[in-house]
């Protein structure tokens, strides 16, 4: 099971800073992270847990 | 645009209607309780006119039911659609969808309460790691969790907030 990383972007308003800005979303298999490219604050996320279909 | 959006269904499956709203991101909601009659099932019948007739009519023959209220964004119904589709997939629903013109909230001078609560909704095409097939990956951020599903076959991805980081500090 090989999970290829993504980068994607979305436009929203910063925790940090407040300004409606552009972060980038880098998501691979084990770990989420998620960059303001404004102020430079990032979130990160641990992958937890796999559901899959009956 | 925002949308009122109204969602009918029997009272026994009002759990699993607030369930899959919750999960495609609806963050306030209300809900009444009703006793009504589909057409299928009034269609036909005719009262006698005096009150009680009516009322024991309605007792006897009308199913309970809920309306749940919500107020979302545009890009959120077909998710929220979706959502409610899987879970009441073999049940009856009624969704009604109304745009709205306009919003006006007083607070009575007092501050609001909580943040608003944000929860980002975002999408990526390519082939699911799963079921293989080239469809809509979705992808739900929320504050302190984050989860990755395919649209086609359900495998989910789950993610837990580990923490932030200030530049500068």
């Amino acid at each position: 099971m090989k999970i290829e990383p993504w980068t994607l972007k979305k436009s929203s308003k910063c925790y940090n800073c407040g300004d409606a800005t552009i972060h980038e979303v880098n998501i691979d298999q084990y770990k989420m992270t998620i960059k303001c490219r404004e102020c430079g604050f990032t979130r990160y996320y641990n992958f937890h847990i796999l559901e899959t279909p009956e | 645009m925002k949308f009122h959006l109204r969602v009918f269904v029997e009272i026994e499956n009002l759990g699993k209607a607030m369930n899959a709203l919750t999960d495609s991101g609806i963050t306030g909601f209300y809900i009444i309780e009703y006793k009504g009659m589909s057409p299928e099932d009034w269609e036909g019948f005719s009262i006698k006119e005096d009150p009680k007739s009516a009322i024991t009519m309605i007792k006897d023959y009308a199913t309970d039911a809920v309306q749940i209220c919500t107020v979302l964004n545009e890009e959120q119904i077909p998710i929220v659609e979706e959502s409610v589709n899987k879970a009441l997939k073999d049940d009856r629903y009624t969704i009604i969808e109304i745009p709205i013109r306009k919003i006006i909230v007083n607070y009575g001078g007092q501050e609001k309460k909580s943040k608003e609560v944000d929860v980002w909704f975002l999408e990526k095409k390519v082939p699911c790691f799963y079921c293989g097939e080239d469809t809509a990956q979705r992808i739900r951020i929320d504050m302190n969790k984050a989860k990755i599903w395919c649209t086609n076959c359900g495998a989910t991805r789950h993610y837990i907030v580990k923490g932030s980081e200030k530049p500068g500090e």
